[in-house]
């Protein structure tokens, strides 16, 4: 009887409980790794394996496959066996020849088991998963701060120049402006350079030429035209940042990418932690990631279940009519678990899952033409704490988002619909952008925060954390809030919709 | 629980007696805990509102079974808060494998914990795979879990199963705070230790309040 024991410093063969032959390893977290990942070629030891062929037993599952695989005739050890392998490694390691004496194997066995796990740390810091969250986070972090710098620039430029405001909303078109200089110097080919077409050109020279704004020093204006330089850089940052993001999730997940799209698709990996963690969820959890608050608090008043969170942005969810969006948010959270998975597989792009989740869609849409009879009977229900939507029937919902939060956030909130988020999509997708980072953001920086803060506020990432949170917070929450107010009132205005053709067009917009 | 035991100690500071260990390390700290010497040895104050068992310890713990030279196999080390403080303990010829799957939390808990500590084992892996374990041997003392898994019984008992000794100690954390708001921290407890009583016997139950609100702690031996 032979057995083949895998250790950490080699690979040893006992005969009756004497030891025949070592096969140290040269390098023992490297070598180890290799043969649990069963790459290794272990040909010395096959080769000494392969003329006695019978009675061979292995201690581990990956060595046994490997032997196989070298068409050695090899099982694996009695439970029994393994334990007695287990209780004496110490001793194993000593009698291998791979420590002197005991309290060398100990500090050995643990000098390997900080390699190996620097080395695992170090490898999963490598995945290519990890860089796309970190991309899509800077991505986001990015419009926050350029539309916060945005609507500071407006402000500032605007005491000079404030009929400017109402007739540019592209941030990138204002910082250009801006960068020419004073409204005197403003010329049509400033306009023109700056992307406008003839007609806004004449517009903006007019009004310059009228203009009741004050004038403005040089000192102030050089100040204010660094801050546009820096929103055209965060701006050309963005782009890259978004190619970025699309050509490594094609790389790293082509399938999510195609079911969820690429900026999509990296929100939800951002949320999962890893392309592995969310090959494993339910795809009812991915259903209504981003929105766990409203799960929460479903859960809490039995408040129906949100019906999307993250998913929200897919075009395919925002742009179907409102009572069809929870039955298409979960058509496409199955196909991206599935698409996941092959993508952690790497078996390539498979074309089938998209054409079926099209055709499911499109199911959905004929289906379910018309809205359920709850979504009907719904308004009655709002009607009666409402008192104020009657306000709010009349006007444009985004006019009144805006208003609403200037209230409560100052005036940055209109801004923030500007020109960067926009680009990424429509109105709405914003609208669940923005949701997206208060729920989940907040349970999840509230989750963290609690772990980390048990185990010890010294960490550099908390510091730095601490910062950002402690001058976030506060707009976040009032963010939150007229948020939470705007979606209420979105809700009323979508159940009359169901009712009002003008208003259901308005919605699906 | 006597005050006069060799485990931990209660340091004056700032007037208040306060839990604390005996450095390992001198000089070295963890997580920012205040360091005191007195008559030539530095001990580290032990904060209960940052670890479990430091709360477990101030709300009455009843058996402690981290000793001098003790095996202990700890699930869910995280940044190694709680497992700094073992390693104190049990000293250095005590052992702890300190087992932790994220590895973001890992690194913290290599760079200043593991690292400065001759007597953990840092073991990366899931908690679900005690089989996959590297570097473990011998049977533990203790096995101490605080995952926070919903299956975490289920997890607890392969592990112990696999490598506690026979009447060995189980610690372990429970969440009372769950998803499902209908359910009173007190049931949460009551149905946690309903499924654990097949293989353990209970021996203890502890709210970690006002330390930590959310968090019991189960003290048990395993039956098998
Ligand atoms: C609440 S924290 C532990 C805090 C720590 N015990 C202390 O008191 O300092 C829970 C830890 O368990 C880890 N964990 C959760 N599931 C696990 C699993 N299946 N295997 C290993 N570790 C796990 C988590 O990554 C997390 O770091």
């Amino acid at each position: 009887m032979y057995s083949v024991i895998l250790t950490e410093f080699g690979i040893v063969v006992f005969k009756d409980e004497k030891l025949e032959k070592a096969f140290p390893f040269k390098d023992a977290v490297r070598d180890y790794i290799s043969v649990k990942k069963k790459e290794s070629k272990l040909n010395e030891l096959v080769n000494y394996l392969g003329p006695l062929q019978r009675g061979i037993s292995v201690s581990d599952e990956s060595l046994m496959t490997l032997l196989k695989k070298n068409s050695i005739d090899a099982q694996m050890m009695e439970e029994l066996e393994l334990e007695e392998i287990q209780s004496t490694k110490p001793q194993i390691i000593v009698d291998s020849g791979f420590a002197k004496n005991i309290s060398e194997a100990l500090s050995k066995l643990r000098e390997f088991a900080m390699g190996l796990s620097s080395s695992k740390v170090t490898e999963v810091s490598e995945s290519p998963d990890l860089h796309i969250i970190q991309a899509i986070n800077s991505l986001d972090e990015i419009d926050k701060i350029a539309n916060g710098l945005s609507s500071r620039l407006r402000e500032w430029y605007g005491l000079h120049f404030p009929e400017l405001d109402n007739i540019i909303d592209s941030i990138n078109g204002y910082s250009q402006i801006v960068l020419a200089g004073k409204r005197e110097s403003l010329t049509k080919k400033v306009y023109e350079e700056a992307g406008f077409p003839d007609s806004k050109a004449d517009m903006i020279a007019l009004l310059a030429s009228k203009s009741r704004g004050g004038d403005i020093s040089d000192i102030n204006l050089a100040i204010v035209q660094s801050i546009a330089k820096q929103i055209l850089n965060f701006h050309d940052l963005r782009k890259k940042l978004e190619a970025h993001v699309e050509l490594e999730m094609e790389t790293v997940a082509p399938n999510l990418s195609a079911i969820l799209g690429a900026a999509v698709g990296a929100r939800i990996l951002g949320k999962a932690g890893s392309l592995k963690k969310l090959a494993s969820m339910p795809a009812s959890t991915i259903q209504i990631i981003g929105a766990e608050k409203a799960l929460f608090r479903s859960l809490k008043t039995g408040a129906q279940p949100p019906k999307h969170g993250l998913l929200f942005q897919h075009a395919m969810v925002h742009a179907a009519p409102r009572w069809q969006r929870g039955k298409i948010a979960r058509a496409i959270a199955a196909k991206a678990v599935i698409a996941a998975r092959v993508d952690v597989y790497g078996e390539g792009i498979n074309k089938m899952l998209l054409e079926k989740l099209n055709i499911r869609v499109n199911e959905i849409s004929k289906k379910y033409e018309t809205p359920t009879e709850r979504e009907t009977r719904k308004p009655e229900l709002f009607r009666e704490h409402t008192g104020e939507s009657r306000r709010r029937e009349g006007g444009d919902f985004r006019r009144r988002e805006g208003s609403d939060s200037r209230r409560e956030g100052g005036e940055s909130r209109r801004r923030e619909g500007g020109d960067f988020r926009r680009r990424e999509g429509s109105d709405s997708r914003r609208e669940g952008g923005e949701s997206r980072r208060r729920e989940g953001g907040e349970s999840r920086r509230r989750e963290g925060g609690e772990s980390r803060r048990r185990e010890g506020g010294e960490s550099r990432r908390r510091e730095g954390g601490d910062f950002r949170r402690r001058e976030g917070s506060d707009s976040r929450r009032e963010g939150g809030e007229s948020r939470r107010e705007n979606k209420n009132y979105r809700e009323r205005t979508d159940s009359k919709s169901n009712k009002n053709k003008k208003r259901s067009k308005f919605e699906r917009r | 629980m006597k005050e006069d035991n060799f485990e931990f100690f209660w340091i004056n500071s700032d007037g208040e007696k306060k839990l604390a260990t005996e450095n390992l390390v001198i000089g070295n700290q963890v997580y920012n805990e205040k360091l005191i010497t007195k008559k030539g040895t530095e001990y580290r104050l032990w904060d209960p509102f940052r670890s479990k068992l430091a709360a477990a310890i101030m709300n009455g713990l009843e058996i402690f079974p981290f000793k001098d030279k003790s095996s202990i196999l700890y699930l869910g080390v995280s940044t190694g808060t709680t497992v700094s403080h073992i390693s104190d303990i049990v000293g250095p010829s005590g052992i702890i494998f300190g087992v932790e799957h994220a590895s973001r939390v890992a690194r913290d808990f290599l760079d200043r914990v593991a690292s400065h500590r001759a007597n953990i084992i840092p073991i990366l892996q899931d908690a679900r795979k005690p089989k996959e374990y590297f570097s473990v041997f011998g049977k533990v003392d203790v096995v101490y879990v605080d995952i926070a898994q919903p299956d975490q019984t289920n997890i607890a008992i392969e592990n112990c199963k696999m490598y506690l000794k026979k009447d060995g100690y189980f610690f372990l954390v429970i969440k009372t705070r769950s998803i499902d708001v209908t359910k009173s921290p007190k049931r949460i407890v009551e149905e946690e230790i309903q499924r654990m009583e097949v293989h353990f016997e209970i021996l203890q139950v502890i709210d970690l309040h006002p330390y930590d609100k959310d968090h019991a702690m189960v003290i048990a031996k395993f039956l098998k």
